[in-house]
Protein backbone atom coordinates (compact mmCIF):
# COMPACT_ATOMS: atom_id res chain seq x y z
CA UNK A 1 0.00 0.00 0.00
CA UNK A 2 1.87 3.26 -0.73
CA UNK A 3 0.99 5.89 2.29
CA UNK A 4 0.15 9.78 1.26
CA UNK A 5 3.39 12.06 0.98
CA UNK A 6 3.01 14.52 3.79
CA UNK A 7 3.93 16.54 0.72
CA UNK A 8 3.40 16.40 -2.71
CA UNK A 9 4.15 18.99 -5.53
CA UNK A 10 3.87 18.36 -8.98
CA UNK A 11 5.35 21.30 -11.35
CA UNK A 12 5.10 24.25 -9.24
CA UNK A 13 6.38 27.30 -10.26
CA UNK A 14 6.01 30.74 -9.15
CA UNK A 15 6.54 33.93 -11.66
CA UNK A 16 7.13 36.98 -9.84
CA UNK A 17 6.83 40.61 -12.29
CA UNK A 18 9.58 42.65 -11.33
CA UNK A 19 9.91 46.55 -12.00
CA UNK A 20 7.04 49.09 -13.80
CA UNK A 21 7.25 46.76 -17.09
CA UNK A 22 6.15 43.85 -15.06
CA UNK A 23 9.54 41.76 -16.16
CA UNK A 24 9.05 38.28 -15.17
CA UNK A 25 11.52 36.42 -12.90
CA UNK A 26 11.38 32.64 -12.25
CA UNK A 27 11.57 31.91 -8.77
CA UNK A 28 10.33 28.23 -8.92
CA UNK A 29 10.37 26.74 -12.01
CA UNK A 30 8.49 23.19 -13.08
CA UNK A 31 9.53 22.07 -9.40
CA UNK A 32 8.29 18.71 -8.71
CA UNK A 33 8.74 16.53 -5.24
CA UNK A 34 7.61 14.19 -3.36
CA UNK A 35 8.39 13.76 0.77
CA UNK A 36 7.02 10.96 2.50
CA UNK A 37 5.47 10.76 5.61
CA UNK A 38 8.16 10.62 9.37
CA UNK A 39 10.60 11.43 6.68
CA UNK A 40 13.01 14.35 7.76
CA UNK A 41 13.77 16.16 4.18
CA UNK A 42 16.76 18.95 3.37
CA UNK A 43 16.10 21.29 1.14
CA UNK A 44 19.22 23.17 0.08
CA UNK A 45 20.76 25.74 -2.22
CA UNK A 46 22.28 28.79 -2.25
CA UNK A 47 20.77 32.26 -1.85
CA UNK A 48 17.98 33.18 -4.39
CA UNK A 49 17.68 29.46 -5.24
CA UNK A 50 14.27 29.49 -4.87
CA UNK A 51 13.62 27.48 -0.90
CA UNK A 52 12.17 30.18 0.61
CA UNK A 53 9.86 30.65 -1.99
CA UNK A 54 8.95 27.29 -2.38
CA UNK A 55 8.11 26.91 1.57
CA UNK A 56 5.87 30.00 0.76
CA UNK A 57 4.15 28.54 -1.98
CA UNK A 58 3.54 24.88 0.03
CA UNK A 59 2.18 27.26 3.19
CA UNK A 60 -0.15 29.07 0.67
CA UNK A 61 1.17 32.43 1.87
CA UNK A 62 2.16 33.42 -1.87
CA UNK A 63 -0.02 31.89 -4.89
CA UNK A 64 1.80 30.07 -7.46
CA UNK A 65 1.98 30.66 -11.23
CA UNK A 66 1.46 27.12 -11.93
CA UNK A 67 1.34 23.43 -10.28
CA UNK A 68 0.12 21.91 -7.58
CA UNK A 69 0.34 20.99 -4.15
CA UNK A 70 -0.97 18.56 -1.50
CA UNK A 71 -0.38 18.12 2.16
CA UNK A 72 -1.12 15.09 2.97
CA UNK A 73 -3.41 14.51 0.31
CA UNK A 74 -5.36 17.80 1.30
CA UNK A 75 -4.48 20.77 -1.80
CA UNK A 76 -2.27 23.35 0.11
CA UNK A 77 -4.72 26.23 -0.22
CA UNK A 78 -7.09 24.64 1.95
CA UNK A 79 -7.52 25.18 5.74
CA UNK A 80 -7.27 21.87 6.67
CA UNK A 81 -4.26 20.83 4.84
CA UNK A 82 -2.19 24.04 6.67
CA UNK A 83 -3.75 22.88 10.69
CA UNK A 84 -1.14 19.71 10.08
CA UNK A 85 1.51 21.96 9.25
CA UNK A 86 3.64 24.22 11.96
CA UNK A 87 6.07 26.74 10.02
CA UNK A 88 9.36 28.12 11.24
CA UNK A 89 9.90 31.08 9.06
CA UNK A 90 13.95 32.15 8.74
CA UNK A 91 14.66 34.63 11.73
CA UNK A 92 11.02 34.51 13.27
CA UNK A 93 9.46 37.82 13.86
CA UNK A 94 7.32 36.97 16.47
CA UNK A 95 4.89 39.65 18.07
CA UNK A 96 7.01 41.40 20.43
CA UNK A 97 4.79 42.66 23.05
CA UNK A 98 3.61 39.59 23.89
CA UNK A 99 5.45 36.78 26.50
CA UNK A 100 7.05 33.80 25.36
CA UNK A 101 4.33 32.29 27.14
CA UNK A 102 0.96 34.10 25.51
CA UNK A 103 2.85 34.23 22.36
CA UNK A 104 2.52 30.23 22.88
CA UNK A 105 -0.44 30.24 24.16
CA UNK A 106 -1.92 32.29 21.05
CA UNK A 107 -0.23 30.09 18.26
CA UNK A 108 -1.67 27.00 20.35
CA UNK A 109 -5.22 28.44 20.19
CA UNK A 110 -5.33 28.85 16.58
CA UNK A 111 -4.03 25.51 16.17
CA UNK A 112 -7.26 24.62 18.13
CA UNK A 113 -6.19 23.74 21.69
CA UNK A 114 -8.59 24.79 24.47
CA UNK A 115 -8.82 24.77 27.98
CA UNK A 116 -6.44 22.13 30.36
CA UNK A 117 -5.07 20.57 26.92
CA UNK A 118 -4.23 24.00 25.77
CA UNK A 119 -2.45 25.04 29.65
CA UNK A 120 -0.43 21.75 29.50
CA UNK A 121 0.67 21.97 26.30
CA UNK A 122 2.21 25.32 26.73
CA UNK A 123 4.58 24.37 30.01
CA UNK A 124 4.97 21.06 27.62
CA UNK A 125 6.65 22.73 24.92
CA UNK A 126 8.04 25.97 26.93
CA UNK A 127 10.54 23.15 28.53
CA UNK A 128 10.64 21.36 25.07
CA UNK A 129 12.41 24.44 23.44
CA UNK A 130 13.74 25.63 26.58
CA UNK A 131 12.31 28.94 26.95
CA UNK A 132 12.21 28.39 30.87
CA UNK A 133 12.74 31.37 32.49
CA UNK A 134 12.21 33.50 29.95
CA UNK A 135 8.81 32.56 29.21
CA UNK A 136 7.14 35.53 31.26
CA UNK A 137 9.30 37.92 29.57
CA UNK A 138 7.85 39.68 26.81
CA UNK A 139 9.46 38.94 23.62
CA UNK A 140 11.36 42.13 22.92
CA UNK A 141 13.71 41.91 25.24
CA UNK A 142 14.56 37.80 23.88
CA UNK A 143 17.99 37.05 22.04
CA UNK A 144 18.06 36.10 18.67
CA UNK A 145 18.53 32.57 19.68
CA UNK A 146 15.74 32.94 22.50
CA UNK A 147 13.68 33.92 19.86
CA UNK A 148 14.29 31.41 18.03
CA UNK A 149 13.63 28.88 20.46
CA UNK A 150 10.48 31.01 20.84
CA UNK A 151 9.58 30.46 17.43
CA UNK A 152 9.91 27.12 17.73
CA UNK A 153 7.37 26.77 20.83
CA UNK A 154 4.85 28.05 17.99
CA UNK A 155 5.72 26.22 15.42
CA UNK A 156 5.32 22.59 17.23
CA UNK A 157 2.38 23.53 19.45
CA UNK A 158 -0.35 22.25 18.03
CA UNK A 159 0.92 18.61 17.25
CA UNK A 160 1.19 19.01 13.36
CA UNK A 161 1.72 16.25 11.19
CA UNK A 162 4.36 18.07 9.41
CA UNK A 163 7.06 20.82 10.88
CA UNK A 164 8.61 22.95 8.31
CA UNK A 165 11.76 24.52 9.98
CA UNK A 166 13.57 27.90 7.85
CA UNK A 167 17.27 28.25 8.93
CA UNK A 168 16.33 26.28 12.06
CA UNK A 169 19.77 26.55 14.21
CA UNK A 170 20.26 30.67 12.16
CA UNK A 171 21.86 32.47 15.56
CA UNK A 172 21.56 29.80 17.72
CA UNK A 173 25.07 28.79 19.80
CA UNK A 174 26.79 25.19 19.41
CA UNK A 175 24.59 24.24 22.02
CA UNK A 176 21.53 25.48 20.62
CA UNK A 177 22.56 23.55 17.39
CA UNK A 178 22.16 20.71 19.05
CA UNK A 179 19.71 21.41 21.01
CA UNK A 180 17.39 21.70 17.39
CA UNK A 181 19.12 18.63 16.47
CA UNK A 182 17.82 16.80 19.38
CA UNK A 183 14.24 18.42 18.58
CA UNK A 184 14.17 17.38 14.86
CA UNK A 185 15.31 13.55 16.06
CA UNK A 186 12.18 13.84 18.92
CA UNK A 187 9.86 14.84 16.44
CA UNK A 188 11.08 12.14 13.92
CA UNK A 189 10.71 9.34 16.45
CA UNK A 190 7.13 11.05 17.46
CA UNK A 191 6.68 9.71 13.49
CA UNK A 192 6.23 13.11 12.30
CA UNK A 193 7.66 14.72 9.08
CA UNK A 194 9.89 17.59 9.44
CA UNK A 195 11.59 19.71 6.01
CA UNK A 196 14.70 21.72 7.13
CA UNK A 197 15.62 24.82 4.75
CA UNK A 198 19.17 25.16 5.61
CA UNK A 199 23.04 26.66 4.64
CA UNK A 200 24.42 24.72 7.11
CA UNK A 201 24.81 21.57 5.24
CA UNK A 202 26.76 19.49 8.15
CA UNK A 203 23.48 19.97 10.42
CA UNK A 204 21.47 18.46 7.25
CA UNK A 205 23.89 15.42 7.20
CA UNK A 206 23.39 14.42 10.04
CA UNK A 207 19.70 14.58 10.68
CA UNK A 208 18.03 14.37 7.10
CA UNK A 209 16.54 11.16 5.29
CA UNK A 210 16.64 12.65 2.40
CA UNK A 211 17.86 16.40 0.97
CA UNK A 212 17.15 18.05 -2.52
CA UNK A 213 18.98 20.67 -3.96
CA UNK A 214 17.51 23.53 -5.93
CA UNK A 215 19.72 25.70 -7.89
CA UNK A 216 17.38 28.97 -9.73
CA UNK A 217 14.30 27.57 -9.26
CA UNK A 218 15.06 23.97 -10.56
CA UNK A 219 16.00 20.70 -8.74
CA UNK A 220 19.07 20.02 -9.66
CA UNK A 221 19.68 16.97 -7.33
CA UNK A 222 17.99 14.61 -4.70
CA UNK A 223 18.58 11.56 -2.72
CA UNK A 224 19.02 10.09 0.30
CA UNK A 225 21.76 10.82 3.01
CA UNK A 226 23.80 7.59 1.95
CA UNK A 227 23.54 8.82 -1.92
CA UNK A 228 24.90 11.96 -0.78
CA UNK A 229 27.94 10.95 1.00
CA UNK A 230 28.97 8.13 -1.01
CA UNK A 231 28.47 10.42 -4.39
CA UNK A 232 31.92 11.56 -4.84
CA UNK A 233 33.65 8.39 -3.50
CA UNK A 234 35.15 9.46 -0.45
CA UNK A 235 35.31 8.94 2.47
CA UNK A 236 36.53 10.73 6.01
CA UNK A 237 38.88 9.28 8.81
CA UNK A 238 39.15 10.73 12.15
CA UNK A 239 42.05 9.83 14.11
CA UNK A 240 43.91 10.78 17.49
CA UNK A 241 46.79 13.53 16.69
CA UNK A 242 49.71 12.21 14.27
CA UNK A 243 53.47 12.20 14.00
CA UNK A 244 55.46 13.39 11.01
CA UNK A 245 56.53 9.62 10.80
CA UNK A 246 53.21 8.03 11.21
CA UNK A 247 51.97 10.44 8.92
CA UNK A 248 54.28 9.72 6.45
CA UNK A 249 53.44 5.82 6.89
CA UNK A 250 49.93 6.35 6.56
CA UNK A 251 51.00 8.25 3.20
CA UNK A 252 53.29 5.49 2.34
CA UNK A 253 50.67 2.87 2.85
CA UNK A 254 47.50 4.28 0.99
CA UNK A 255 49.44 4.69 -1.80
CA UNK A 256 50.58 1.01 -1.57
CA UNK A 257 47.00 0.35 -2.00
CA UNK A 258 46.25 3.20 -4.74
CA UNK A 259 44.13 5.51 -2.78
CA UNK A 260 45.09 9.16 -2.45
CA UNK A 261 45.58 11.01 0.86
CA UNK A 262 43.55 14.18 -0.18
CA UNK A 263 43.41 16.14 3.41
CA UNK A 264 44.69 16.95 6.69
CA UNK A 265 43.18 19.10 9.19
CA UNK A 266 41.06 18.85 12.38
CA UNK A 267 37.79 17.89 12.14
CA UNK A 268 35.38 20.72 11.70
CA UNK A 269 33.12 20.12 14.28
CA UNK A 270 36.52 20.59 16.90
CA UNK A 271 35.58 24.58 17.58
CA UNK A 272 32.02 23.76 18.36
CA UNK A 273 33.49 20.78 20.72
CA UNK A 274 35.73 23.11 22.58
CA UNK A 275 32.93 25.53 22.81
CA UNK A 276 30.41 23.29 24.46
CA UNK A 277 32.85 21.79 26.51
CA UNK A 278 34.28 25.03 27.90
CA UNK A 279 30.81 26.68 27.99
CA UNK A 280 29.43 23.90 29.99
CA UNK A 281 32.70 23.77 32.60
CA UNK A 282 32.04 27.28 33.34
CA UNK A 283 27.97 26.86 34.20
CA UNK A 284 29.40 24.03 35.96
CA UNK A 285 31.30 26.23 37.78
CA UNK A 286 28.79 28.73 38.44
CA UNK A 287 26.68 26.13 39.87
CA UNK A 288 29.22 25.45 42.64
CA UNK A 289 30.39 28.28 43.61
CA UNK A 290 33.27 26.29 45.69
CA UNK B 1 -7.57 31.62 -1.98
CA UNK B 2 -8.30 29.93 0.98
CA UNK B 3 -11.34 28.13 1.12
CA UNK B 4 -12.96 27.78 4.65
CA UNK B 5 -15.80 28.70 6.81
CA UNK B 6 -15.10 31.76 8.99
CA UNK B 7 -14.74 31.02 12.21
CA UNK B 8 -15.93 33.38 14.85
CA UNK B 9 -13.40 31.47 17.19
CA UNK B 10 -10.72 31.96 15.73
CA UNK B 11 -11.20 35.57 14.82
CA UNK B 12 -12.10 36.12 18.50
CA UNK B 13 -8.53 34.72 19.66
CA UNK B 14 -6.60 37.06 17.07
CA UNK B 15 -8.79 39.95 18.11
CA UNK B 16 -7.89 38.70 21.69
CA UNK B 17 -3.73 39.13 20.95
CA UNK B 18 -4.20 42.20 19.05
CA UNK B 19 -5.83 44.13 22.14
CA UNK B 20 -3.05 42.94 24.31
CA UNK B 21 -0.36 43.69 21.93
CA UNK B 22 -2.13 47.00 21.33
CA UNK B 23 -2.30 47.97 24.78
CA UNK B 24 1.04 47.62 25.54
CA UNK B 25 2.34 49.94 22.74
CA UNK B 26 3.71 52.96 22.88
CA UNK B 27 1.08 54.75 20.41
CA UNK B 28 -1.77 54.33 22.18
CA UNK B 29 -0.82 55.27 25.65
CA UNK B 30 0.64 58.57 24.19
CA UNK B 31 -2.30 59.50 22.67
CA UNK B 32 -4.22 58.44 25.60
CA UNK B 33 -2.58 60.79 28.18
CA UNK B 34 -2.60 63.47 25.29
CA UNK B 35 -5.70 63.29 25.17
CA UNK B 36 -6.16 62.96 29.15
CA UNK B 37 -3.69 66.00 29.65
CA UNK B 38 -5.64 67.92 27.26
CA UNK B 39 -8.97 67.28 28.87
CA UNK B 40 -7.73 68.30 32.21
CA UNK B 41 -6.05 70.73 31.07
CA UNK B 42 -9.15 72.65 30.27
CA UNK B 43 -9.75 73.28 34.23
CA UNK B 44 -6.86 75.76 34.31
CA UNK B 45 -9.36 77.97 31.93
CA UNK B 46 -11.52 78.29 34.60
CA UNK B 47 -10.06 81.67 35.26
CA UNK B 48 -11.98 82.69 32.42
CA UNK B 49 -15.37 82.12 34.48
CA UNK B 50 -17.47 81.55 31.42
CA UNK B 51 -20.73 80.77 33.76
CA UNK B 52 -22.96 78.03 32.12
CA UNK B 53 -21.54 78.18 28.56
CA UNK B 54 -18.37 76.79 30.96
CA UNK B 55 -20.28 73.72 30.53
CA UNK B 56 -20.49 73.47 26.77
CA UNK B 57 -17.20 75.09 26.60
CA UNK B 58 -15.49 72.07 28.59
CA UNK B 59 -17.59 69.58 26.77
CA UNK B 60 -16.84 70.92 23.15
CA UNK B 61 -12.97 71.55 23.60
CA UNK B 62 -12.69 67.96 25.35
CA UNK B 63 -14.68 65.77 22.94
CA UNK B 64 -12.18 68.21 20.35
CA UNK B 65 -9.33 66.53 21.74
CA UNK B 66 -11.12 63.33 21.66
CA UNK B 67 -11.35 63.57 17.87
CA UNK B 68 -8.15 64.83 17.21
CA UNK B 69 -6.28 62.21 19.28
CA UNK B 70 -8.86 59.24 18.79
CA UNK B 71 -9.06 59.69 14.63
CA UNK B 72 -4.72 59.76 15.03
CA UNK B 73 -4.99 56.44 17.16
CA UNK B 74 -7.37 54.61 14.90
CA UNK B 75 -5.57 55.01 11.65
CA UNK B 76 -2.39 54.32 13.08
CA UNK B 77 -3.34 51.42 15.45
CA UNK B 78 -4.91 49.68 12.36
CA UNK B 79 -2.03 50.13 10.13
CA UNK B 80 0.56 49.21 12.77
CA UNK B 81 -1.29 46.07 13.96
CA UNK B 82 -1.91 45.45 10.41
CA UNK B 83 0.30 46.12 7.61
CA UNK B 84 2.67 45.97 10.47
CA UNK B 85 2.39 42.60 10.80
CA UNK B 86 3.12 42.39 6.93
CA UNK B 87 6.15 44.15 6.88
CA UNK B 88 7.63 42.81 10.04
CA UNK B 89 6.75 39.35 8.91
CA UNK B 90 4.82 38.37 11.91
CA UNK B 91 1.62 37.62 10.09
CA UNK B 92 3.32 34.45 8.02
CA UNK B 93 3.93 32.53 11.43
CA UNK B 94 -0.35 33.06 12.10
CA UNK B 95 -1.55 32.29 8.62
CA UNK B 96 0.76 29.44 7.92
CA UNK B 97 -1.49 27.84 10.49
CA UNK B 98 -5.18 26.62 9.90
CA UNK B 99 -6.40 30.79 10.30
CA UNK B 100 -8.06 32.22 7.39
CA UNK B 101 -7.47 35.42 6.02
CA UNK B 102 -10.89 37.35 6.67
CA UNK B 103 -10.72 35.68 9.90
CA UNK B 104 -7.30 37.16 10.26
CA UNK B 105 -8.82 40.82 8.84
CA UNK B 106 -11.53 40.61 11.26
CA UNK B 107 -9.57 39.99 13.98
CA UNK B 108 -7.16 42.37 13.74
CA UNK B 109 -10.39 44.85 13.08
CA UNK B 110 -11.86 43.80 16.50
CA UNK B 111 -8.89 43.87 18.41
CA UNK B 112 -8.53 47.80 17.48
CA UNK B 113 -12.10 48.58 17.46
CA UNK B 114 -11.64 46.98 21.08
CA UNK B 115 -8.88 49.62 22.09
CA UNK B 116 -10.90 52.43 20.46
CA UNK B 117 -13.69 51.91 22.55
CA UNK B 118 -11.32 51.71 25.42
CA UNK B 119 -10.05 54.77 24.76
CA UNK B 120 -13.53 56.21 24.05
CA UNK B 121 -15.21 55.15 26.94
CA UNK B 122 -11.80 56.29 29.08
CA UNK B 123 -12.08 59.66 27.59
CA UNK B 124 -15.83 60.45 27.83
CA UNK B 125 -15.61 59.26 31.42
CA UNK B 126 -13.08 61.56 32.35
CA UNK B 127 -15.23 64.56 30.27
CA UNK B 128 -18.45 63.30 32.70
CA UNK B 129 -16.06 63.16 35.62
CA UNK B 130 -14.95 66.81 35.20
CA UNK B 131 -18.11 68.46 33.59
CA UNK B 132 -19.92 67.12 36.86
CA UNK B 133 -17.54 68.30 39.25
CA UNK B 134 -17.79 71.63 37.60
CA UNK B 135 -21.39 71.36 37.23
CA UNK B 136 -21.82 70.92 41.58
CA UNK B 137 -19.59 74.27 41.86
CA UNK B 138 -21.93 75.71 39.83
CA UNK B 139 -25.08 74.39 41.13
CA UNK B 140 -23.35 76.23 44.61
CA UNK B 141 -23.59 79.70 43.10
CA UNK B 142 -26.85 78.86 41.31
CA UNK B 143 -29.23 76.63 43.05
CA UNK B 144 -32.29 77.65 40.77
CA UNK B 145 -30.64 75.33 37.36
CA UNK B 146 -31.21 72.07 40.00
CA UNK B 147 -35.00 73.08 39.32
CA UNK B 148 -34.53 72.21 35.39
CA UNK B 149 -32.73 68.95 36.16
CA UNK B 150 -28.88 70.31 36.27
CA UNK B 151 -27.39 72.17 33.65
CA UNK B 152 -25.89 68.88 31.93
CA UNK B 153 -27.89 66.24 29.63
CA UNK B 154 -25.17 62.80 30.82
CA UNK B 155 -27.07 60.53 28.38
CA UNK B 156 -26.20 62.83 25.69
CA UNK B 157 -22.12 63.15 26.64
CA UNK B 158 -22.67 59.13 26.80
CA UNK B 159 -24.48 59.64 23.22
CA UNK B 160 -21.29 61.43 21.78
CA UNK B 161 -18.55 59.64 23.01
CA UNK B 162 -20.48 56.61 21.38
CA UNK B 163 -20.83 58.65 18.04
CA UNK B 164 -17.31 59.33 18.44
CA UNK B 165 -16.40 56.33 19.07
CA UNK B 166 -18.17 54.75 16.00
CA UNK B 167 -16.47 57.17 14.03
CA UNK B 168 -13.07 56.23 15.00
CA UNK B 169 -14.45 52.46 14.28
CA UNK B 170 -15.50 53.48 10.48
CA UNK B 171 -11.86 55.16 10.26
CA UNK B 172 -10.37 51.88 11.52
CA UNK B 173 -11.91 50.04 9.08
CA UNK B 174 -10.75 52.49 6.25
CA UNK B 175 -6.94 51.89 7.30
CA UNK B 176 -7.40 48.41 7.29
CA UNK B 177 -9.13 48.71 3.62
CA UNK B 178 -6.31 51.12 2.70
CA UNK B 179 -3.92 48.96 4.56
CA UNK B 180 -4.78 45.59 3.22
CA UNK B 181 -3.25 47.00 -0.48
CA UNK B 182 -0.74 49.41 0.90
CA UNK B 183 2.88 48.20 0.29
CA UNK B 184 4.06 50.79 2.93
CA UNK B 185 3.07 52.11 6.50
CA UNK B 186 3.81 55.63 5.51
CA UNK B 187 2.00 54.91 2.35
CA UNK B 188 -1.07 53.97 4.22
CA UNK B 189 -0.85 56.35 6.85
CA UNK B 190 -0.68 59.46 4.49
CA UNK B 191 -3.64 57.84 2.30
CA UNK B 192 -6.10 57.09 5.72
CA UNK B 193 -5.37 61.00 6.54
CA UNK B 194 -6.44 62.01 2.92
CA UNK B 195 -10.10 59.87 3.40
CA UNK B 196 -10.10 61.12 6.72
CA UNK B 197 -10.41 65.18 5.83
CA UNK B 198 -12.69 64.44 2.63
CA UNK B 199 -14.92 62.40 5.14
CA UNK B 200 -14.84 65.43 7.53
CA UNK B 201 -14.97 68.06 4.86
CA UNK B 202 -17.85 66.15 2.66
CA UNK B 203 -20.78 66.87 4.24
CA UNK B 204 -19.63 70.74 3.91
CA UNK B 205 -18.64 70.59 0.52
CA UNK B 206 -22.39 68.60 -0.44
CA UNK B 207 -24.19 71.38 0.70
CA UNK B 208 -22.33 73.69 -1.06
CA UNK B 209 -22.46 72.23 -4.33
CA UNK B 210 -25.78 70.92 -3.94
CA UNK B 211 -27.49 73.44 -6.03
CA UNK B 212 -25.15 75.66 -6.98
CA UNK B 213 -22.95 73.16 -8.65
CA UNK B 214 -22.31 71.87 -11.73
CA UNK B 215 -23.67 68.41 -12.99
CA UNK B 216 -19.82 67.11 -13.16
CA UNK B 217 -19.52 68.72 -9.80
CA UNK B 218 -21.78 66.98 -8.43
CA UNK B 219 -21.69 63.67 -9.91
CA UNK B 220 -18.22 63.82 -8.67
CA UNK B 221 -19.68 64.79 -5.13
CA UNK B 222 -22.17 61.54 -5.58
CA UNK B 223 -19.39 59.05 -6.54
CA UNK B 224 -16.94 60.56 -3.02
CA UNK B 225 -20.05 60.66 -1.17
CA UNK B 226 -20.30 56.90 -2.06
CA UNK B 227 -17.07 56.04 -1.89
CA UNK B 228 -16.18 57.76 1.35
CA UNK B 229 -18.41 58.03 4.58
CA UNK B 230 -19.40 61.15 5.77
CA UNK B 231 -17.68 61.13 9.26
CA UNK B 232 -20.21 64.21 10.40
CA UNK B 233 -23.21 61.76 10.73
CA UNK B 234 -20.95 61.06 13.92
CA UNK B 235 -21.09 64.30 15.51
CA UNK B 236 -23.78 64.00 17.26
CA UNK B 237 -23.34 66.67 19.49
CA UNK B 238 -24.60 69.07 16.58
CA UNK B 239 -27.82 67.36 16.70
CA UNK B 240 -29.18 68.22 20.64
CA UNK B 241 -32.32 69.75 21.04
CA UNK B 242 -33.93 71.17 23.71
CA UNK B 243 -35.34 67.46 25.02
CA UNK B 244 -31.05 65.94 23.94
CA UNK B 245 -29.84 63.96 21.27
CA UNK B 246 -33.23 61.95 19.73
CA UNK B 247 -32.51 58.16 20.18
CA UNK B 248 -33.16 57.42 16.73
CA UNK B 249 -30.48 59.79 15.23
CA UNK B 250 -27.54 57.32 17.81
CA UNK B 251 -29.16 54.48 16.15
CA UNK B 252 -29.27 55.78 12.64
CA UNK B 253 -25.30 56.30 13.09
CA UNK B 254 -24.87 53.05 14.50
CA UNK B 255 -26.47 51.68 11.60
CA UNK B 256 -24.57 53.72 9.28
CA UNK B 257 -21.46 53.01 10.72
CA UNK B 258 -22.31 49.51 10.88
CA UNK B 259 -22.87 49.67 6.83
CA UNK B 260 -19.23 51.00 6.78
CA UNK B 261 -17.60 49.17 8.56
CA UNK B 262 -18.50 46.16 6.87
CA UNK B 263 -18.37 46.91 3.39
CA UNK B 264 -14.56 48.66 4.34
CA UNK B 265 -13.72 45.26 6.14
CA UNK B 266 -15.30 42.80 3.24
CA UNK B 267 -13.11 45.21 0.36
CA UNK B 268 -10.28 44.58 3.04
CA UNK B 269 -10.43 40.87 3.50
CA UNK B 270 -11.18 40.34 -0.37
CA UNK B 271 -8.19 42.38 -1.80
CA UNK B 272 -6.00 40.43 1.15
CA UNK B 273 -6.99 36.95 -0.12
CA UNK B 274 -4.26 37.07 -2.95
CA UNK B 275 -1.90 39.53 -0.69
CA UNK B 276 2.11 37.82 -1.25
CA UNK B 277 3.35 37.46 2.28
Amino acid sequence: MTSVAAISIAGLTKDFAIGLRGTRLRAVDRLSLRIGQGEVFGLMGPNGSGKSTTIKLILDLIPATAGQCLIFGVPHDQVAARAMVGYLPESPQLHRHLTGRELVRFHGGLGGLTGRRLASRVEEVISRVGLGQAADRRLDTYSKGMLQRAGLAQAIMHHPRLVILDEPAAGMDPAGSDDIRNLVLGLKAEGRTVVIVSHQLEQMEDVCDRMAILDRGRLVWEGSREDLIGADGRCTLEVDPLSADQLAELRRWLGERGKTFREIGSPRSRLAEIFRRQTMSAQTMQRSPE
Amino acid sequence: MTRAPFRPAIAGLIAHFTFVEAVRQRVPQVLLLGSAGLVLGIQGLREFNFGLSELKFIADLGFGAMVFFGSILAIILATQLFLGEIEERTAPTVLAKAVGRTEFVVGKFLGVAGVLALFSAAVTGLIAAMLYAREIALLRERPDLLVQGGPVRYADIAAVGFGHMLRFGVLAALSLLVASWARTKLHAVMTSFGLLVIGDLQSVAQEAYAGAGSLPMRVFMAVVALLVPDLQVFDLGDLAGTDGIPAHMVLRAAGYALCCIVAAGALAAFGFQRREL
